[in-house]
């Protein structure tokens, strides 16, 4: 309550010579609030094709309107239920892995002692990020082929009898592409937390050590509630990416074999809104994975605010 | 601090307002001198000299490599034509979601062949009629007779696009089997001894003693009897045989048999149930390639180039000239890598038709001018002057005496370095330039001498055959790859009736069931060959098949077959009264 109260004073506080005072600061949110809505919410008019039959020849204006038919037929689709079940699970996987995945790292680079070494691991391991997904997807495809590392490796140690074709068993898909986001994305996410770990006060870790906590004690009961705030604000900005699993990995690694598994959202969009240019189904696929999204995030944040943790609104 | 932030702020906004004003005024400089500079080399053309080049965009909905912006050959046919098309091709997606995304923008490039999605392009209002310029233009309205113009009108009556190829100067002439067939390396069939070799059983059994006896390459690369191209929209490798098994001709997709006309499902026929069958026979035994079904074209091509591989069924555009290319460049035509057509069929004694003759008017594609074309009449000028004489000469041979000789009588020839350079990426890149996705005549060269292009000259297409090849041949006694499997005549006026299936689209319960039916061979024709228990996945996947309402895509394709048969006969039937007519009158 105090807080609001506060908040509700500082609104009357607002003048002419505090809007002046603040000017370059006005200025600035301007430009960036323009951007926001040429970019962000402009293109949203675009979502009228979702209720119309569009058909770019007679343009927005022109086509006709069928309400919410493409919505039907797009869950009438069992494709389309296969390809949210899909990009859920893999979503999923991703959020889970990358995430406990960048805080570990962050945590152990923490602990290592050398200056240099752990610069030179930082640097190493957030390189991935900076490759685009084609390259990823083309080193992956040749490790896991036939003939590749993984194969060769596995043969040799006889865990393997003969060369395993990992693209061509469904079981496999998922894992392998949440093993390709774990190493592109966990040394670039593990950087924020590194930040947060280098804000916390030195003097409560001396203390600790006084008080007879080990390394682990220390990072138990002083470097994870440090974090905490920050893990709880980019798991729930991560929760309302969930659905977007990816585009490019999946495009580029699936194969007929694995289709089943393979197709997220983005790629159902592609095929059947694009290629085959029913652009309002594709609309209405766009618009179900926003929808779900902001759903998403607000029950994540609501649930973060119930249980007292930093939350976004 | 106040006034440098001040003095900040006022700089990044000057330096803003300056680009933006900047971006307008060269937009404003660039249209006005290209208003000008297509004036000027109007007038300059009739002058007979060229001025500026006008300079037009392209994208063609294929895959194909660009060239350097300062190829000599391109130079040339500007300096004689006055413009200058920069051509872009499809890479890493399909015909379709390039088009979809191109028709989502709204802007086009001057230049567009959307393959596959050509109709779209169409129901997008995105191309410009040509019929009302085709009088202006000579060579372009020469280049179809005026009934296969009238095959080429759409929905609405107008014509929007000129199909490239297969159209014939004077006599056809045919060299090169430049579509689908089972393909065997020369090294195969010469240990064999060059045996006949006509079926299904009797391809996969030779290929199997060769390896036998031959499992390694000179220097220890294991060989790969058998590999399936399975990527993407490419997968007719694997899936549309069983047509060209029961000996029909390429109708793409779907038998549309010669004697009832009707329509037939190739998917479902007892040849094809045989031909998976036996490839899963095949692939149990280790014959057929593990990697079939997961590899990417590139990893399928560069197999090839290693000449590793024994056999495959393939389109011949679609591999040969990366391979060829690759194999000769690693002089592997001594083993004898390179591929060659067998005259396949499921059972002895049919009659194959893999190849037909014939200049077949593939309706569904072509080249069209976009409504994003500025000057559509320079654009068609251009196309009219690239069938020019001059001009057809250095895009099919290049320049002379640096690409090709000339005789006393007239005839061109290549000394064997200028095949070699032909055969060269970078000198492909730098050097030559063929336009390749603008109409283009086959057949014989406007000059009456030559053939159009060095592979239909029968002594230059022989001369600079691989060896292995030329030896293969004379041991079949045969002089090009058509003789290798035989020629056909066109099996009657609805063929191909591929160009009608390519335009179809979702909007159609037909068109729904082929896509459903593409998307579900896509997973299930991989697993039936790879099952252990072929007959239980065999039934499954006959079961899910029936599910995707394979007869309405049928009964779609047959009124289309029906339609054009129909429109043949009138057009006939008018032909006929019309010379009747015209001999009454003499």
């Amino acid at each position: 309550m105090a807080a609001n109260i506060s908040i509700v004073k500082q609104k009357k506080r607002y003048t002419w010579k505090e809007i002046k005072r603040q000017k370059v600061l006005l200025f600035w949110a301007a430009v960036f609030i323009i951007y926001g809505f040429i970019f962000c919410y402009l293109p949203l008019f675009g979502w009228l094709m979702a209720f119309e039959d569009y058909k770019p020849m007679n343009g927005f204006f022109h086509s006709k309107f069928v309400g919410l038919d493409k919505f039907k037929e797009l869950f009438m689709d069992d494709g389309f239920i296969q390809v949210i079940r899909n990009t859920l699970a893999m979503g999923v996987i991703n959020l889970i892995t990358t995430f406990v995945m960048a805080i570990v790292f962050a945590i152990l680079l923490n602990e290592v002692k050398s200056k240099s070494g752990k610069k030179a691991v930082q640097t190493i391991s957030y390189l991935p990020h900076f490759l685009s997904w084609i390259i990823v997807a083309g080193i992956l495809h040749d490790a896991l082929s036939g003939t590749g590392i993984v194969n060769e490796v596995l043969v040799h140690f006889h865990m393997l009898k003969e060369p395993l074709n990992f693209f061509a068993y469904p079981k496999y898909f998922w894992w392998i592409v949440a093993f390709a986001n774990v190493w592109k994305e966990t040394g670039w996410n593990a950087i924020i937390y590194l930040a947060a770990i280098t804000s916390i006060d030195t003097t409560l870790y001396e203390a600790a050590a006084i008080d007879g906590a080990g390394r682990w004690g220390r990072i138990r009961h002083i470097t994870l509630p440090g974090i905490r705030p920050t893990i709880m604000i980019l798991l729930l900005m991560n929760v309302g990416n969930v659905l977007n699993a990816g585009f490019e990995v999946q495009y580029l690694l699936g194969n007929g074999l694995v289709q089943s598994v393979s197709q997220t959202i983005d790629i159902y969009v592609l095929k059947w809104g694009i290629s085959q240019s029913d652009y309002s189904l594709g609309t209405a696929a766009g618009i179900f994975k926003s929808v779900v999204s902001i759903i998403l995030i607000v029950i994540a944040n609501q649930i973060a605010k119930r249980a007292g943790e930093e939350h976004l609104f | 601090m106040k006034w440098k932030r001040a003095v900040a702020l006022a700089l990044v906004t000057a330096l803003t307002m300056t680009s933006m004003l900047g971006c307008s005024n060269a937009k404003k400089e660039t249209s006005k001198t290209q208003k000008v500079s297509a004036t000027e080399s109007a007038k300059t053309q009739s002058k007979g000299n060229g001025g500026k080049v006008k300079q037009f965009t392209s994208f063609f909905a294929v895959p194909g490599s660009e060239i350097n912006d300062d190829n000599e050959v391109q130079q040339k046919i500007a300096e004689l034509t006055g413009a200058k098309v920069k051509e872009t091709w499809l890479t890493g997606q399909t015909a379709q979601e390039a088009v979809g995304t191109l028709i989502a923008g709204g802007e086009y490039p001057d230049f567009i062949d959307g393959g596959d999605g050509m109709t779209q392009l169409y129901q997008a209002g995105a191309l410009v009629q040509l019929d009302k310029y085709l009088d202006k233009y000579p060579n372009i309205k020469n280049f179809f007779s005026k009934e296969k113009w009238d095959k080429l009108r759409q929905a609405d009556g107008h014509i929007y696009w000129i199909p490239q190829f297969n159209n014939s100067y004077g006599k056809s002439v045919e060299t090169v089997h430049n579509d689908e067939a089972f393909w065997i390396q020369t090294r195969v069939l010469k240990w064999a001894g060059y045996p006949k070799i006509t079926t299904l059983d009797q391809y996969f059994d030779l290929i199997e003693k060769y390896n036998a006896a031959n499992p390694k390459m000179a220097d220890g690369t294991k060989n790969i009897p058998y590999t399936i191209l399975c990527d993407d929209w490419r997968y007719f490798c694997l899936e549309n045989a069983p047509l060209f098994l029961d000996g029909y001709a390429n109708d793409g997709s779907c038998i549309v048999d010669p004697t009832t006309k009707k329509a037939i499902d190739y998917n479902t026929t007892p040849t094809a149930k045989l031909y998976f069958q036996k490839l899963n026979t095949e692939f149990q035994k280790g014959v057929v390639d593990p990697e079939s079904f997961t590899q990417k074209y590139d990893e399928y091509i560069s197999k090839l180039s290693t000449g590793r591989v024994l056999g495959m069924v393939d389109q011949y555009w679609d591999f040969s000239s990366k391979v060829n290319d690759a194999l000769k460049t690693q002089k592997l035509n001594e083993q004898g890598c390179n591929y060659v057509p067998l005259p396949i069929t499921m059972k002895e004694g049919v009659q194959n038709h893999w190849h037909t003759s014939g200049d077949t008017l593939n309706v569904a594609s072509g080249l069209a001018v976009t409504k994003s074309c500025k000057d559509i009449d320079g654009a068609l000028k251009f196309v009219n002057d690239l069938l020019g004489k001059n001009v057809e000469t250095l895009r099919n041979w290049g320049i002379k005496d640096a690409d090709y000789t000339v005789d006393s009588k007239g005839l061109f020839s290549r000394t064997e370095d200028m095949r070699v350079k032909a055969a060269d990426t970078n000198y492909k890149a730098s050097h030559l330039c063929s336009y390749s996705y603008f109409p283009n005549w086959g057949g014989m060269s406007q000059d009456g001498i030559n053939a159009s292009k060095p592979d239909l000259q029968p002594d230059e297409f022989y001369a600079s055959l691989p060896s292995d090849v030329q030896e293969c041949f004379k041991a079949y006694n045969c002089k090009t790859y058509v003789d290798m499997i035989g020629t056909n005549e066109i099996p009657g006026s609805w063929y191909p009736i591929y160009s009608f299936v390519s335009t179809m689209t979702t909007a159609t319960p037909g068109g729904k069931a082929w896509t459903k039916m593409g998307e579900l061979k896509h997973e299930y024709l991989p697993k039936v060959v790879m099952a252990s228990n072929f007959d239980s996945a065999w039934n499954d996947y006959m079961k899910v098949y029936d599910g995707c309402d394979p007869k309405s895509f049928l009964s779609e394709v047959q009124k289309e077959v029906d339609k054009r048969i129909a429109t043949a006969q009138k057009s006939e039937a008018s032909t006929a009264t019309s010379t009747e007519k015209s001999t009454e009158a003499k």
